[in-house]
């Protein structure tokens, strides 16, 4: 089964098998480091405390941003030269060159989306300032200006994995993917925060859209993977992430506290922030997945049982963040009406993430030219 | 790229270096104070903006007359949206004032008569108090509705770019399955 595409006007070119590892790997750098930034400065308003807007934790998010975003740039005007010069156009490369303004810029698929995503940061981070003037530096986490500021963080996150799914051909180019969906798990997260603006009585609503958005992704890597695995390897790549910022989170905040000299909060509760609102059980709930994905093999379209897949997951993520919160947190009792109403809230929107998710690792697997086809002018 | 990269460690390294001269933490300024009779415990609970604002943070210190040595104690808020009386939270060290009591750049979200309902432990032994009639005033800057619409411009963008991806693929996914 061959998914990839075809028709665009062909020359070969004999590229190594590094040709667009540096930038691929300059807008993951710059995404893992807004994901570092991130922990670190939510970590640091709970259990340090004053802000200002020079704190090392905002140099990191927004350095994160502006690598990656200089790196699609240079790769945008590196495309567009060789575009003009006559030069062909390696696809693997981000994608398939899109034309931007009329034809004066030539821009890979992801690099132009991770690029958007790193100039709408910009713009947002501008408003962030007129915001924290008018409403002061109360840090919430979801203020409009910063879900606007992790939406484009987001967006640069889907371009990095574009930009890797473009270099599938390669064995870097699938673990990247892999890895940038587990980052970009981890980054939604924070970002569906911002419904916590929408009131439900006995429903997590935040814990619903986790459920969405870790199915729907583990969903693309399973379908981008086109093998038994995909979706594991996604939840690995989360359990990673999680492992490494739960032990960072609260170390990096009291480092730098005693760094800069101020102290620890009183009463803090010692909880890692956000790496403790990642899906603990997303790893096991995968391999469910992958056992759900064997019934394609007696005939089912793969794409429905997906559906059927994401419902289970959602169900079985969005029950699970209520016990997960409970037991973190230290709570004297379970919950158990706002354990279920997540996690059928969770199959419903799991049915969606699974059907769209699928269609996603899909859509990836396209990004890359077709075998002999490595090029086009 | 050996260039881009080294101009970028450069620019991260300025970054850092001039960074310490732009880390003072602004001092915690008291505008304006009211007392507090919490059981045998007088307290000044100060502000640093005034008048309050819906969502517009500011610093509070709760300042027993004798200092907070010896003691501890919590606060909850009575919101008066909701009408209910939120968890008693410790009261905790101001994080830029160490010598009192304090919250560090809190906004109160609604606007409305809110009530600060303070219980202390200590040496006179225990005591409960309440700063009534609270007046924060209607939240300054353009509609919530407006800027959560602004917040969502990247979402709006990524719904199109799928939707143009989804027409653009369809073709070609059913020709692979």
């Amino acid at each position: 089964m061959d998914l990839t595409a075809g028709g665009a006007r062909a020359v070969s070119v004999s590229r190594s098998e590094r040709t667009g590892l540096v930038p691929a790997g300059t807008v993951l750098a710059g995404s893992v480091i807004s994901l570092v930034g991130l922990t670190w400065d939510i970590q640091w308003h709970g259990d340090v405390g004053p802000d200002t807007f020079f704190t090392m934790p905002h140099l990191f998010l927004y350095s994160g941003s502006a690598i990656s975003g200089l790196a699609s740039l240079v790769v945008v005007l590196m495309t567009t030269a060789a575009r003009r010069a006559g030069r062909p156009v390696d696809a693997r490369v981000g994608g398939r060159a899109i034309n931007v303004f009329g034809r004066i810029f030539a821009a890979p698929a992801g690099y132009l989306v991770t690029g958007t995503g790193a100039a709408m940061f910009l713009l947002y981070g501008l408003w962030d300032q007129w915001w924290h003037g008018l409403y002061g530096f109360d840090a919430v986490i979801d203020s409009p200006p910063h879900i606007g500021l992790l939406l484009s963080i987001t967006l640069s996150i889907i371009g990095t994995v574009m930009v890797f799914a473009a270099a599938r051909e390669h064995r870097w180019g699938t673990v990247g993917v892999v890895g940038s969906l587990g980052v970009l798990i981890a980054f939604s997260t924070v970002t569906v925060l911002g419904l916590q603006q929408i009131d439900v009585d006995g429903l997590d609503v935040v814990s619903v859209g986790i459920a969405l958005l870790s199915v729907l992704l583990v969903s693309a890597g399973a379908g981008f993977w086109g093998r038994p695995g995909g979706a594991v390897r996604v939840a690995a790549a989360l359990a990673v992430i999680q492992a490494i910022t739960w032990w960072f989170s609260p170390w990096a905040a009291e480092a730098y506290a005693s760094a800069v000299g101020l102290p620890m909060r009183d009463y803090i509760d010692g909880v890692p922030a956000m790496p403790s609102m990642m899906p603990m059980a997303l790893l096991p709930i995968a391999a469910v997945l992958e056992a759900v994905y064997l019934l394609s093999r007696r005939g089912w379209p793969a794409g429905r049982v997906s559906v059927l897949a994401g419902v289970i997951g959602g169900l079985l993520v969005g029950a699970s963040m209520p016990i997960q919160n409970a037991i973190v947190y230290g709570s004297d009792r379970m919950p158990w009406a706002v354990v279920f109403a997540t996690g059928a809230a969770g199959a419903v929107v799991g049915l969606l993430g699974g059907f769209a998710g699928w269609r996603f690792g899909g859509m990836l697997r396209l990004l890359a030219p077709a075998k002999g086809e490595n090029a086009h002018a | 790229m050996r260039r881009t990269l080294l101009a970028l460690a450069a620019a991260i390294g300025l970054l850092f270096a001039t960074t310490p001269a732009a880390n003072a933490y602004e001092p915690v300024n008291i505008v304006h104070t009211e007392r507090v009779q919490v059981g045998p415990y007088g307290m000044t609970v100060g502000f640093s903006t005034w008048p309050l604002r819906a969502m517009q943070s500011l610093d509070f210190t709760f300042i027993p007359d004798d200092g907070i040595a010896g003691k501890s104690g919590t606060l909850a808020f009575l919101n008066p949206e909701t009408g209910r009386l939120g968890r008693p939270q410790p009261l905790a060290k101001h994080p830029r004032k160490l010598e009192v009591w304090g919250l560090d750049i809190r906004a109160l979200q609604t606007q409305g008569s809110w009530t600060f309902r303070f219980e202390i432990d200590g040496p006179a032994g225990k005591g409960a108090g309440e700063l009534r009639d609270l007046a924060v005033l209607e939240q300054p800057g353009p509609p919530m509705a407006v800027s959560w619409s602004i917040s969502l411009i990247p979402l709006i963008v990524l719904a199109v770019l799928i939707a143009v991806a989804w027409r653009r693929t369809r073709l070609r996914l059913l020709v692979a399955r």
